[in-house]
């Protein structure tokens, strides 16, 4: 094959140049579109959102070829509204056409910014996009039910930011029938006041809680009106928060995640050691029917094996068992430090208090007494497994943003290179931090701060993929293992997190300040070793505070 | 139809930025002939004369996409059996099974590398020839 990289590579940069000068038409091509769909009929709106999704398309692959990543990422947004629209028959809202508008003027800004860039010509090597919702779940709908038009926009573009689909409702009296034409809403943020009627609201919320579907539909208070007979009104309609405007929208943010999050946790595992094969059946079939996962044997001596294969989250032990008492079983277990923790439960026919007592001292948690209600066994092992879990889960979760903390992103760093040496698939690492954070800490209070952290915290879950590994590492630091990622790719991800995060408005008392972050990202087959790949990545970091800041930097 | 060589493509995308690219990418750096066309209708009109050893497609097109372009080439007997490669920015693994049903051999993600996309193809090709 005849290969000339050199002189291919200088007429790729001349290309990308040509390129870049077509960009601004090309938006104002799409604006046009979207101008479009503001001044004409519904019958042809179907027309004009092909159009403009097309385009999109075009721009979005052609962006991609030439290096311009951000006009990709906001060309793609736009082709996936008018994707969406069309295939589900949805009307041409007015807030469709604000966030479309938006879009366009960050397609306008990105590209700029993309030029400015001094990309290799060659594209990265290809990782799946990045959806903008997050990966495992469908965007969640939310109606905002607000007479203010500009609050109500500013609500939605900011909540459009954290992956929810926003509609407007400008009055309570169409909340139903929109509803009805609508199907699902997961969560409604709603004002109080309407038409001077302080509570006008709620009498239509009152409504919403008599129809089955929207029974446990939660319900957000966002409003002035600040009454006690306001509060208790909202209280009997079974709204889950009551705020005072103005309110901070990570804030809003999240309360909205903590009233629509979907409890699916996995089920308990539960090992039921009985020496009676019967007794052991039954009380595995309870725990099974209750939805956990039980294991039974009867064989005492099988215990470690089942605990290194299992790994339960609770041990229901039979107290008296032939050739092996369940006191010394208990101490045991109690030896080995990696089940120091797990809770023991005797259970057993003994009713002697002391005996109980004494076989508690062998390191037992608590006794249930032979024969036991169903039900009451049943929340026993729950109470006692969740508070093991939610434990366990702070030995390697950070507390405030439940991204795992600095010694477990470090070990799991060292299971994910010793993964890649095996496989040869690539990996990166992103170091992140906050800018100027200590000036956010003193000039708003800690508790401002501390909701920065949370929602860049939010923002790194939401738009990396599933198996990416992301940690706070302390204070305003954070950092994500991306498998599967070159170094390209990896930059290419963060800068959009960088630019989506500088996007967002944070309030307080009566301001309002953006934040940005620096990012330094390394990979693993420019330095393979766990220690010189976090030292990367923490070098560029430096390079990109010392650069200006709000950037990303590639590693040597 | 294959003298064991590589040597003429059939090439459909509606975008003349990335068709600039795609034509270097493969003529210049990997020395093979193009037929490039801009449309499937055109695509179909040109094929009558051009015997591609391979098809290469974009997936989004308007008017007339890449599996329905595909499955008008494949009317044209001498066109019933070449090795087709579709090329899309959205690959997923569920996605390439799907194309693989529509006739491709292979899906090609966007953006392509334009210096390995000729070898890239080389290598698809040779594997059909296997």
């Amino acid at each position: 094959m005849a290969n000339e990289p050199a002189t291919m590579e200088e007429k790729l940069a001349e290309l990308r140049a040509q390129y870049a000068l077509k960009i601004a038409d090309r938006v104002d091509e799409l604006q046009v579109h979207v101008d479009d769909l503001k001044r004409t009929e519904d019958n042809a709106h179907n027309d004009r959102l092909k159009k403009l999704r097309d385009g999109a398309h075009k721009l979005a692959g052609s962006g991609a070829t030439f290096g311009f990543p951000g006009v990709t990422h906001y060309a793609r947004k736009i082709e996936q509204m008018c994707v969406k629209t069309l295939e589900q028959g949805l009307p041409v809202s007015v807030e469709l056409i604000a966030k479309l508008n938006v879009l366009c003027e960050q397609l306008r800004q990105s590209a700029q910014e993309d030029e400015q860039q001094d990309v290799d010509p060659k594209p990265a090597s290809y990782r799946p996009e990045i959806p903008d919702l997050h990966n495992s779940s469908r965007q969640k709908v939310l109606f905002i039910m607000e007479y203010d038009g500009p609050t109500a926009m500013q609500i939605l573009l900011e909540m459009d930011h954290f992956g929810f689909d926003a509609r407007i409702i400008d009055h309570p009296a169409k909340l139903l029938d929109d509803l009805r034409s609508n199907g699902a809403v997961d969560v409604i943020v709603t004002g109080l006041a309407f038409d001077g009627d302080d509570e006008a609201a709620l009498k239509v919320l009152a409504e919403l809680r008599q129809q089955a579907d929207y029974k446990a539909t939660p319900v957000v208070v966002h409003t002035t009106v600040d009454t006690m007979s306001a509060r208790l009104g909202a209280v009997r309609v079974g709204v889950k928060a009551y705020l005072i405007k103005p309110i901070d929208m990570a804030d809003l943010v999240d309360i909205l995640d903590h009233v629509t999050m979907r409890h699916e946790d996995e089920p308990f595992r539960v090992l039921v050691v009985d020496d009676d094969e019967s007794l052991a059946t039954h009380t595995e079939l309870v725990l099974q029917g209750a939805g956990m996962d039980a294991q039974k044997t009867t064989d005492p001596q099988k215990i470690f094996e089942i605990l290194d294969d299992f790994s339960p989250e609770l041990i229901l032990l039979d107290l008296y068992m032939p050739g092996c008492d369940g006191q010394d079983i208990a101490a045991v277990i109690r030896q080995r430090e990696e089940y120091a923790g797990i809770p023991i439960v005797f259970l057993s026919g003994e009713a002697d208090k002391t005996k109980q007592l004494s076989a508690m001292e062998m390191g037992g948690d608590d006794f249930l007494t032979k024969p036991i209600k169903a039900s009451h066994l049943i929340s026993s092992v729950r109470i006692r497994a969740g508070r093991f879990r939610q434990l366990r889960s702070f030995m390697v979760r950070d507390s405030m943003t439940g991204l795992f903390n600095h010694t477990t992103t470090k070990q799991m760093l060292d299971t994910e290179i010793a993964r890649v040496r095996r496989s040869g698939a690539e990996l990166a690492l992103a170091s992140l931090d906050i800018d100027h954070f200590k000036n956010v800490n003193d000039t708003y209070g800690h508790a401002v701060g501390d909701r920065v952290i949370k929602s860049l915290a939010r923002m790194l879950r939401q738009r990396l993929r599933s198996a990416d590994v992301i940690g706070r590492m302390g204070g305003e630091e954070f950092a994500a293992i991306l498998p599967e990622s070159g170094l390209e790719e990896a930059a290419r991800v963060f800068d959009q997190i960088r630019k989506a995060f500088s996007e967002i408005v944070f309030h307080t008392d009566g301001t309002q300040f953006n934040v940005t972050i620096s990012c330094g990202v390394a990979s693993f087959a420019d330095h393979n070793t766990a220690t010189s790949l976090s030292d990367a990545a923490d070098k560029a970091l430096y390079a990109a505070k010392h650069g200006g800041r709000n950037q990303v930097v590639k590693a040597d | 139809m294959s003298n064991g060589k590589l040597n003429k493509i059939l090439y459909v995308e509606d975008d003349l930025d990335i068709q600039v690219v795609a034509q270097m990418a493969l003529e210049t750096v990997g020395g093979l002939t193009l037929s490039v066309c801009s449309s499937g209708q055109e695509a179909i009109d040109k094929a009558a004369d051009f015997e591609p050893d391979i098809i290469l497609l974009d997936v989004m097109m308007p008017d007339m996409d890449g599996p329905t372009t595909l499955a008008n080439l494949r009317t044209i007997e001498h066109l019933q059996s070449t090795p087709a490669v579709f090329m899309t920015a959205k690959v997923m693994p569920s996605d390439v099974e799907r194309y693989k049903q529509l006739g491709a051999v292979d899906v090609i993600s966007k953006p392509f590398d334009p210096m390995t996309l000729a070898a890239r193809i080389q290598t698809i090709w040779s594997e059909c020839h296997g």
